[in-house]
């Protein structure tokens, strides 16, 4: 038995107030003075004992409405032991066919399926058994039953899938499956095993709930494979990384589509990895569909193709304010923002004593090298720009030091800058990485400063970055519906190295999507993966998988969910935010298709040797419905609620009524 | 009596406890009771209770001086006091017992007050026969005792004593009636008013050398209806208001055994107190005074 709201069942302690009451009365009650003792005998202990009785089942009868009004409130759930699977003699013996892409090859699901069907005849007569598949999580395809037409018919079912199997998560699954069911439990494993399936921590392979562990790997020629590894966007076109495994030399042609038009051919010769170069191709602006095959024929097909999308944008401008249009800022952001692919803003570098502060509406957000060149009409602009939603990153520099507060912002400026020697350096004691925008960067600890702008950071502020000294170095100020980012230091290569730091462009590229408030949406994912729909104005949208077929039904349009994405090829998805393809490919390591080392298995196969069985036997939750109690128990309560009531009315009617004079 | 102004009926309403348990002055107690008393009692020389003039004697030393006729030293120079018939110069004790078991009873009164009540009338009246009159309140201890006196403004002093005891603690007889003997040697009658829950034996220990004395003593039981008839419909724990120990008793018990041991008690208690010449009186404390009362006259009677 268990219970959906257990907290409750602290209620049952109230069963300690009919127990006082009583106890009270006892002590209490009929006490009445006389005259003298001495003529009188105690009473007979049998009207003494019937007494006792009376007051012990009223007793009974208030302990046990109180524990069920507790237990109901509890929401008991049993679960019915005649369908719940008995002991059998020799346990239960669970088979785990893993259909994950690799076991896609030529001939070899078929083999597995010949070990299970082998794996269920070899079963003790007693035994239970189970069908499991294991690809991106362990499924349950039959019932635990010792039928074994069911399970043979349960592995007639099977199919390979696209996504990858880890063995770590899958014996995970098995051994919470394992802790449930009748001992021993003896696992049979029918996979490819590959190599790349074993989870980087040895010990997620081990179950406590397993007692034996017994693989049967189908028999399979030496992998002669080609896989497309990955497909690339280039400037001018696309690259198609190309991997080949095998013994001896191989050749094939690798096909390019674009948007369903054929894009050229190459050659490749293997074994070995190859990148092919397709240039010279036009993109249509939006999402491009890039499709590269594998036209030679080999042991897995499924990597034989891969599917990438390509986003066709021009570059969102971002003004960059400056006095100085040629100068080194605007060097460092643009060649900061340009170096990352997934990034597509553009620096349009602006003089800040001529600019239009009406134009300021056309961008998301902009960014000032020094914040001491704005002047009181510009910051004003700036402010209300800010306010009604835009982003705001400004640097400090030679005009801030001689401000006594920085524009927009506010803050004080403490004093003169800080002026180092030559040899003397500042470096970041601080870094809040748990923020947004510098969870995704790196490498501040090596950034060395000699001139910093002393600001002080106010209530409201939020300071990302730290100075060893405990000075502000990066604050965030949210200002109406936008936010400010201010930096102590400046732009320029002469206070700091920052903008010659590898971190200048992750913080560069990750500011631009934290100001601009757009998210980046991912276009590439794995077989087996999840896609998120959130709900945005009561609809989540609709997908299309790579058949053309739809995912969600009309109810289910209306909730958020994670769509599994099971199929390879291109996924359209229909939400109110907009369109957007993603594609999706098998797991680049099922393609690797060497065989765990002979003596990592025998490891992992000797952890389970020295396991002993759990003993007893648990319920098997995952297959039998649990019923509800709570129904019963009010009926059970209302019946004790009449009988205590009856039976203390009779109870204190003689001593309401009658008594002594 | 018709200075009273009531008349029998409501004369013998007063002797009734419930009626005189409204009435808070033991001295009005008293006087009701007697009065009423009187009233209801046919005149009999009988009973020697009578006003009228019998002899003169000579006044000896230690008379009450309110009985000497004047007109007689006036015409002789001589002392002479009246006598009367009824009269016999008798000494009455009252021997009220204040223990905690004497609390118990009512309504309309506790065992104690109907007790106070009979104390007070009996001193009345032996007040009104010109008897020399004293009290003593025990329970464990003698806690109150004025010595017997017929002077004027003694009966007060008596009364007031009555008036004042209270219940509590427990009984111990021989212990009043060694006190007793220490404090009385003349002659007379000796009322005990008492529940006597004691053991028989040890209070006859105690009034034995009283009438070996020649004290003529009355053994007043004063006892509650629920004493004797106890009514319980369902378990009940009684406490003993003197010991503080409890009994659980059962309903059935006090119905059909308790009364059994009450009767025997009585008496055994009556058997023994005419064993050694003593009188025993069973009262109820809802029953009339008057019986109390005309057994007062009838012992006063045997004296003479």
């Amino acid at each position: 038995m268990s219970f959906l709201a257990p907290l409750f069942l602290i209620g049952a302690l109230a069963v300690a107030m009919p127990f006082w009451l009583h106890r009270l009365q006892t002590q209490s009650s009929d006490r009445k003075p006389f005259s003298s003792a001495m003529l009188l005998e105690t009473t007979e202990q049998q009207v003494h004992v019937r007494k006792k009785l009376r007051y012990f089942v009223l007793l009974a009868l208030r302990v046990a409405l109180l524990a069920l009004l507790a237990l109901a409130f509890a929401k008991p759930l049993w679960t019915d032991p005649d369908t719940l699977p008995g002991p059998g003699p020799d346990g239960t013996h669970l088979i785990l066919v893993d259909t994950s892409a690799s076991m896609s090859r030529e001939g070899v699901f078929d083999a597995a399926l010949d070990l299970a069907r082998d794996a269920i005849d070899a079963a003790p007569a007693g035994a239970m058994l189970q069908v499991l598949a294991a690809s991106h999580n362990v499924r349950e395809v039959s019932r635990l039953s010792a039928d074994r037409s069911a399970q043979l018919a349960a592995l007639r079912t099977l199919r390979t899938e696209a996504a990858r199997l880890d063995f770590g998560l899958a014996m995970t699954a098995i051994d919470r499956l394992a802790e449930s069911l009748p001992a021993p439990v003896m696992l049979h494993f029918v996979s490819d095993l590959q190599d790349s399936g074993l989870p980087t921590r040895f010990s997620d392979l081990v179950s406590s709930h397993v007692a034996a562990l017994k693989t049967h790997v189908p028999l399979a020629a030496r992998p002669r494979n080609w896989s497309i590894d990955g497909i690339r966007p280039t400037a001018s076109g696309i690259d198609v990384v190309v991997n080949s495994a095998g013994e001896n030399e191989m050749t094939a042609i690798v096909a390019l589509t674009l948007n369903g038009v054929a894009a050229g051919t190459r050659n490749v010769r293997g074994p070995g990895t190859t990148t092919l170069s397709f240039p010279d191709l036009t993109f249509a602006t939006g999402d491009n569909r890039v499709r590269a095959d594998i036209v030679e024929a080999d042991d897995l097909a499924i990597d034989s193709s891969r599917f990438e999308v390509i986003r066709n944008e021009p570059p969102a401008p971002i003004p960059l304010l400056t006095a100085n249009s040629g100068g080194l800022p605007v060097t460092y952001l643009s060649a900061a923002l340009h170096s990352d692919p997934t990034s597509n803003w553009r620096v349009e570098p602006a003089d800040i004593g001529r600019f239009d502060s009406r134009t300021l509406t056309r961008y998301g957000w902009i960014i000032i090298d020094d914040a001491g060149s704005i002047d009181p009409e510009l910051e004003t602009a700036l402010t209300e720009f800010v306010e009604n939603g835009g982003g705001l990153l400004a640097f400090a520099g030679q005009r801030t030091a001689s401000a006594a507060r920085v524009p927009v912002l506010g803050n004080t400026i403490a004093g003169a800058s800080i002026g180092l020697g030559n040899d003397q350096f500042l470096s970041i004691g601080q870094v809040d990485t748990a923020h947004p925008l510098l969870s995704g960067t790196d490498g501040w600890y090596s950034v060395r400063l000699s001139r910093t702008i002393p600001v002080e950071a106010r209530f409201d502020d939020e300071v990302l970055i730290r100075l060893e000294n405990d000075e502000p170095f990066l604050i965030e100020r949210r200002i109406g519906r936008g936010r400010a980012l201010f930096v102590t230091g400046g732009l320029e290569n002469q206070w700091n190295d920052l903008p010659v730091r590898p971190v200048f462009v992750t913080f560069a590229v990750e500011a631009a999507r934290y100001l601009s408030g757009a998210e980046q949406i991912e276009r590439s994912f794995a077989a087996g993966a999840a896609l998120p729909l959130t709900l945005v104005g009561g609809t989540s949208g609709q997908v299309i998988d790579p058949d053309g077929e739809n995912v969600l039904s009309l109810a289910d349009t209306t909730r958020a969910q994670r769509i599994q994405l099971d199929k390879t090829g291109f996924y359209e998805v229909y939400t109110s935010q907009g369109n957007y393809t993603v594609a999706v490919n098998p797991d680049p390591r099922e393609s690797e298709l060497m065989a765990i080392a002979a003596e990592t298995l025998q490891r992992w196969v000797d952890t389970f040797s020295g396991t002993d069985p759990p003993a007893g036997t648990a319920s098997f939750e995952t297959t039998t419905e649990p019923v509800e109690l709570w129904h019963a128990l009010l009926f059970i309560l209302a019946l004790v609620l009449i009988a205590e009531s009856v039976l203390a009315n009779v109870y204190l009617a003689p001593r309401t009524s009658g008594g002594s004079n | 009596m018709a200075a009273l102004g009531v008349s029998r009926s409501t004369a013998r309403e007063l002797l009734q406890p419930e009626v005189l348990s409204h009435l808070k002055n033991l001295d009005l107690v008293a006087r009701s009771v007697v009065e009423g008393f009187l009233i209801g009692l046919h005149r009999s020389p009988k009973f020697g209770f009578s006003q009228e003039f019998a002899e003169y004697r000579m006044y000896n030393e230690g008379d009450d001086p309110r009985f000497i006729d004047w007109n007689v030293y006036a015409r002789s120079e001589r002392m002479y006091i009246k006598r009367f018939l009824g009269e016999t110069n008798s000494h009455l004790m009252l021997l009220l017992d204040a223990s905690a078991s004497m609390g118990f009873g009512g309504p309309p009164v506790t065992k104690l007050r109907y007790g106070q009540f009979l104390a007070a009338s009996l001193a009345y009246l032996a007040s009104r026969q010109h008897d020399a009159v004293g009290c003593m309140i025990f329970d464990e201890e003698v806690r109150d005792y004025r010595a017997p006196s017929s002077r004027s403004g003694k009966l007060q002093s008596v009364l007031h004593c009555i008036d004042s005891a209270e219940a509590r603690t427990g009984t111990k007889f021989d212990k009043t009636f060694d006190k007793f003997r220490e404090q009385v040697i003349r002659r007379g009658l000796v009322a005990v008013i008492s529940d006597f829950y004691c053991d028989i034996d040890r209070l006859l220990d105690g009034v034995r050398p009283l009438a070996w004395q020649g004290q003529d003593v009355v053994l007043f039981q004063v006892l509650d209806e629920q004493e004797l008839n106890p009514d319980f419909k369902a378990n009940v724990l009684l406490e003993d208001l003197e010991t503080g120990e409890a009994v659980e008793v059962a309903p059935e018990f006090m119905r059909e055994a308790y009364p059994g041991r009450i009767r025997a008690h009585i008496d055994q208690l009556s058997k023994a107190a005419a064993g050694i010449g003593a009188d025993h009186v069973l009262l109820r404390t809802t029953d009339s005074l008057d019986q109390a009362l005309r057994n007062y006259l009838l012992f006063r009677q045997r004296r003479q």
